[in-house]
């Protein structure tokens, strides 16, 4: 029990207090006089860890291979070294320069990723460090090219000459406020944002993120750090040279992410203490080195998915567990609860067409959904029903036909935007971001509600405050309508499927989106399940939501909805209230295919698009 | 011409490492980091085999190719089953490469090593250029190769499944293939022909420790250009990229290799993300 | 009537942890046919990717000529003479006719020699597929990959064949001359389970009907007891 009551008192101190303890007591090193080979020691570590925390971010949070960091640590020591060189000393404006060289690096090479997937991106970036010597030798008169950049005069600071020990608190400092930012970043909409496009980009962009822009905030972000550490680099030598940017310490850098767990923001300083202790020790260690870090990837590939980081995470949620902090079970919806007004749109599709190839898979099909209505639409395998649904979310561009949403035309190809007037989905495969609370999910529904800023997310201004404060609000509103606001702190990919689904409605009617788009929302949910979900879909529609529901269930589309469309074969076969559908002759026919059925085209039911969509 | 003839024995070299690429991709769209690090292996037991025992060229081939092949087998057991996502893949068949090239500098040191070929050791003169035996060599094991791959692809019940599998793993498995261990199969073949490839390479590259990095990234350009899955377009691609980074570094200066190259490598993907002659793209997602 | 083949009793399955399927059982003998019918969504086809070891089992059991089949890998499955053809005409697009039929006979472990000789015995079957046999399978019309797609299931001499939708995108007359192949097949013996949407058609041809709904079985019957096409239709309504 004494290790239990230990732990509580333990995890009752806010958890910046140990980074801030560890901050403070490298900041307050040098009145202890520990040496030179000590600060070098730390000096060299926390600019491997800036480089590391770029890593983290890219690769870590936003799952984008851009892992060529150690190309934009190069940029940011020779751009300092140059203008150093040139007379420019001061520290301030050298971080500055650095920095913006690296975002440079960072954003030109992120391009072919915006368009291409991890492997082109994890290529190109990691070209970049092969391509280092060669720029270098080709601005040799600059550089100093093959014999490395030297003649760099002392750093200052706004005109004061900085001593050995100024400049090793210059680098604490600096290490330490872009940890903090980093730690603002990932615990702001924009590090949920980071997750959510690692999890899937078509998740991202039906909750309104531009997945162009949020990629290239990562690589900005993640290269500026590298940057810095150049600048940190060159001053800590006053002599640059190639050595220190090839593929050993490229693949350094990668094995000190993966180490301390790239999903992480102190586990980068983690392995970098490790990696640079490992690279400092005696000669015989140095040519162990990289089988070493070839391991550190392999392991931490295979094994720790989470690194270190991961580690102690999974560590203390057992120690809390024993020690009863954690979350209770989940509870039933909450049925008394109050719902605010939603202001439905009205939703209309008129003449719609769509072919995949030679397939029609949608001929002139309109559809009006209203506000404060449940319009189902249902139809047989293949009948269309989910080309339509991904029509009105832009994934697809339509052959003909329009769509309006409380008259004003949506526009096609543009998902993110389409999200942002106003359209909420829920899919059939819940998509449900790894290591992120239940709370957090639902939240970053709200990513188009109420812009935040990385300025205003770094410095946590008043206003950033706020909506982070409305943001948890409205989560928790939520949660009670669903019933999971008992699990609101638990992470959200462990929850059962039943609950994924809840919350994935959660999410969805965070934003108070016009319309909603439930995509077999009922799927594999038991009947109790299917019951609570039932209910909460009545009391969003009674709320004034407009709500189109794709369904197999019939019993629940009859007993839900109030106007049901009917597909067949890329048509509306019929429309109208649950009786007339239930009594109509021709619609079992459809699904049962009637002994007199027209002649169905050859191939005209298969949607070549449908595989593709379950991510 | 005898630029020509280095371009092409240059580009042969990527070509082979696109082939071992692209024996894994289609068998299990799996994207082999040390592929270049396999091929590096096959030189230094060449090396080994040949200077260091004196053993005959035929038996340094076996030797070096049974070998490679065990160094793939453990690759694949460590590497890439344990692990399900193709992106993670990326990071332990690196970490893996970076072992070897490591295990690799403890064994052989860093200095190059130049590892003879079969024949004569002056260049001959052909169609008014010069090349050496070794480069000729290489040329024709790359076109070979590609050739006997296609043909395996097209006759042998193995050879089909592979391409089977390739374009729908799950009816694959419901026609009794054992896509797994067809998997397996198709990594420890990569590290045979890998043996094979290290003994052509070594001549040319030298047998040295860093030479995984450059190669796997030049190879990956090979890919690139010709398409993920298509064995032709490697070689191509191959070709290509070896004969752009002769002639830069003749006519404008060896520093400009490497950036000519990615410059392809870049208008390539933008222009023509499935390469010239493929058929599957990379997943996006 | 013979032992059943294939007897499926309380299974539940689905994708990962989304349940699809509840509690389904049904039987499949030698020479007969077992017509599975229900809407889409309703877990017919998640029912036969678990028989053919595609979906995980999360309960209840599959005896398959009396031993369990959960013990065996899905390749291996085929091994044992079950073949199961996929809806949607899965064939391997780039190759040819062909390959296709001879990938069709892997699991018979013969030389490509031997399985040439295996051809004929489709090609009798589909004397269409002996014209197209250098053709790529993806040029094939829709009713003739189909039988691509029948004929690689029988190049495995399987005892079981399972057969998801065949009718599935195909001209009414193609469906007739489909379903005449499929009823003739079970004359040889084979144990035959046919997953349909389009009930008519399937319930001409079926000796014994199962109707599921939302993952549960809600008829099921030999074809002489219920001769109610009606109350089977009402019952894929889920009424």
């Amino acid at each position: 029990m004494t290790t239990v009551n230990w732990w509580k008192t333990l995890r009752a101190v806010p958890s910046w207090v140990y980074p801030a303890t560890l901050g403070v007591f490298l900041l307050v090193l040098p009145a202890l006089q520990p040496g030179y080979s000590v600060t070098r020691q730390v000096e060299l570590t926390l600019i491997l860890a800036l480089i590391v925390s770029g890593l983290n971010l890219s690769l870590g949070y936003a799952g984008q291979l851009a892992i060529g960091q150690v190309a934009m640590y190069a940029a940011g020591a020779y751009t300092a070294g140059i203008i150093a060189v040139a007379g420019v000393t001061d520290i301030l404006v050298q971080l500055l320069a650095a920095g913006l060289a690296a975002l440079v690096v960072g954003i030109v090479t992120g391009i072919p990723g915006l368009r291409l997937g991890s492997w082109s991106l994890a290529m190109t970036s990691f070209f970049l460090v092969l391509l280092v010597p060669d720029i270098v030798s080709i601005f040799e008169e600059h550089t100093g090219g093959q014999l490395g950049l030297s003649g760099i005069p002392g750093a200052t600071l706004l005109g004061f000459e900085l001593t050995p020990t100024h400049f090793y608190l210059t680098v604490v400092t600096v290490t330490i406020l872009w940890f903090a930012a980093f730690r603002n970043i990932i615990a702001s909409r924009h590090g949920i944002a980071f997750q959510v496009l690692k999890q899937s980009p078509v998740l991202a962009s039906s909750v309104g993120m531009s997945v162009f822009r949020v990629k290239l905030s990562g690589y900005a972000t993640g290269a500026i750090p590298a940057g810095l550490a150049g600048a940190l680099f060159a001053n800590l030598d006053l002599f640059v040279s190639l050595e220190a940017f090839g593929f050993h310490v490229a693949t350094g850098a990668l094995a000190a992410s993966i180490l301390g767990g790239s999903v992480s923001v102190y586990g980068a300083v983690l392995g970098a203490a490790v990696v640079e202790y490992a690279s400092s020790q005696s000669d015989s260690f140095q040519e162990y080195s990289l089988v070493f870090f070839g391991l550190f990837l392999l392991i931490g590939g295979v094994l720790m998915s989470g690194g270190v980081a991961g580690v102690a995470r999974t560590f203390v949620a057992r120690l809390d567990r024993a020690a009863g902090l954690a979350g209770r079970g989940p509870s039933k919806a909450g049925d008394g609860e109050a719902i605010h007004r939603i202001e439905g749109g009205l939703l209309d599709a008129t003449g719609v067409s769509k072919a995949f190839g030679g397939n029609q898979v949608l001929t002139d099909v309109s559809l009006r959904a209203e506000p404060g209505r449940v319009t189902a639409l249902i139809g047989p395998n293949g009948s269309g029903k989910t080309t339509l649904l991904n029509l009105v979310c832009g994934y697809y561009r339509r052959d003909a036909g329009e769509i309006t949403l409380d008259g004003t035309p949506i526009r096609t190809a543009a998902t993110h935007r389409i999200a942002r007037l106003g359209v909420a989905r829920t899919f059939q495969t819940p998509l449900i971001p790894p290591g992120i609370t239940v709370r957090d999910v639902v939240a970053s529904g709200r990513y188009t509600v109420e812009g935040t800023s990385f300025a205003g997310a770094i410095l946590r201004t008043p206003r950033f405050r706020a909506i982070q404060r409305r943001d948890r609000q409205r989560a928790d509103e939520m949660l009670r309508l669903v019933g999971l606001e008992d699990v609101a702190d638990t992470e959200a990919a462990t929850l059962p499927l039943g609950m994924r689904r809840m919350l994935e409605v959660a999410r969805a009617l965070v934003a108070e989106p016009k319309v909603l788009l439930l995509d077999e929302a009922a799927s594999g949910l038991d009947e109790g399940e299917v019951e609570t979900l039932a209910g909460v879909i009545r009391r969003i529609r009674d709320a004034g939501c407009t709500i189109i529901l794709v369904e197999h269930n019939f019993g629940l589309v009859l007993s839900l909805a109030d106007e049901i469309v009917v597909l067949a074969r890329g048509s509306v076969l019929a429309s109208g209230t649950p009786s007339d559908i239930a009594n109509d002759p021709r619609v079992r026919d459809e699904y049962l295919g009637a002994s007199d059925a027209d002649v169905r085209p050859d191939d005209s039911v298969t949607e070549p698009a449908a595989r593709q969509e379950t991510p | 011409m005898t630029l020509i003839y280095a371009g092409l024995s240059l580009g042969a070299v990527y070509a082979l490492v696109a082939i071992g690429y692209n024996i894994v991709f289609v068998a299990s769209r799996s994207f082999n980091f040390a592929q270049a690090q396999l091929m590096m292996i096959g030189a230094f037991v060449a090396y080994t085999g040949h200077v260091t025992l004196g053993l005959p060229a035929i038996v340094v081939v076996a030797l070096a190719m049974v070998v490679v092949m065990l160094v793939a087998a453990i690759l694949e057991r460590v590497a890439v089953r344990p692990v399900a996502d193709h992106q993670t893949q990326l990071i332990t068949t690196l970490g893996f490469g970076t072992v070897l090239t490591g295990l690799a500098q403890l064994i052989w040191g860093s200095q190059p090593l130049d590892v003879p070929f079969f024949g004569a050791k002056e260049a001959m003169t052909l169609f008014g250029g010069r090349l050496y035996s070794f480069e000729l060599g290489l040329i024709v094991l790359s076109v070979v190769l590609v050739a006997v791959i296609h043909l395996y692809n097209r006759r042998m019940m193995s050879g089909l499944a592979i391409v089977a599998m390739s374009q729908d793993d799950e009816a694959a498995v419901l026609r009794g293939i054992n896509v797994r261990k067809l998997a397996f199969a198709a990594f420890a073949i990569t590290g045979l022909l890998a043996g094979l490839m290290g003994f052509f390479i070594g001549p040319k590259t030298f047998a040295v420790a860093t030479l995984g990095s450059a190669l796997a990234l030049k190879g990956f350009v090979a890919l690139a250009i010709g398409g993920f899955g298509s064995f032709y377009g490697g070689l191509v691609g191959g070709f290509v990229v070896g004969l752009v980074e002769e002639h830069a570094a003749r006519y404008l200066g060896s520093e400009f290799s490497n950036l000519s190259v990615f410059l392809i490598l870049i208008l390539v993907l933008m222009l023509r993300p499935t390469g010239l002659f493929g058929q599957t793209q990379e997943r996006t997602v | 009537m013979t032992d059943p083949l294939l007897t499926v009793e309380h299974l539940a399955t689905g994708y990962g942890d989304l349940r699809a399927v509840w509690d389904v059982s049904f039987q499949v003998w030698p020479g007969r046919i077992t017509v599975l019918l229900g809407r889409n969504g309703s877990g017919k086809t998640t029912s036969l990717r678990a028989v053919a070891g595609l979906n995980p089992v999360h309960g209840g059991t599959m005896t398959y000529d009396g031993r369990s089949l959960e013990s065996v890998a899905a390749h291996g499955r085929v091994a044992l003479g079950v073949s199961y053809v996929q809806e949607g005409k899965r064939v391997f697009r780039t190759q040819t006719v062909r390959e296709n039929l001879l990938l069709g006979g892997y699991s018979l472990k013969l030389r490509r020699r031997a399985l040439e000789n295996e051809l004929d015995r489709i090609y009798e079957l589909f004397p269409i597929l002996h014209d197209k046999r250098d053709d790529p399978a993806g040029s094939l019309s829709g009713g003739q990959q189909q039988m691509v797609a029948i004929g690689q299931a029988l190049m495995a001499k399987p005892r079981l064949l399972m057969l998801d939708e065949p009718s599935g995108g195909l001209a009414p007359s193609v469906v007739a001359e489909v379903m005449a192949r499929v009823s003739a097949l079970k004359d040889s013996g084979l144990a035959i389970l046919l997953v349909e949407q389009a009930v008519e058609a399937a319930v001409d041809v079926a000796d014994h009907v199962t109707v599921i709904d939302i993952g549960k079985v809600v008829v099921s019957s030999p074809v002489g007891e219920i001769d109610d096409l009606e109350r089977i239709k009402d019952a894929c309504m889920g009424r």
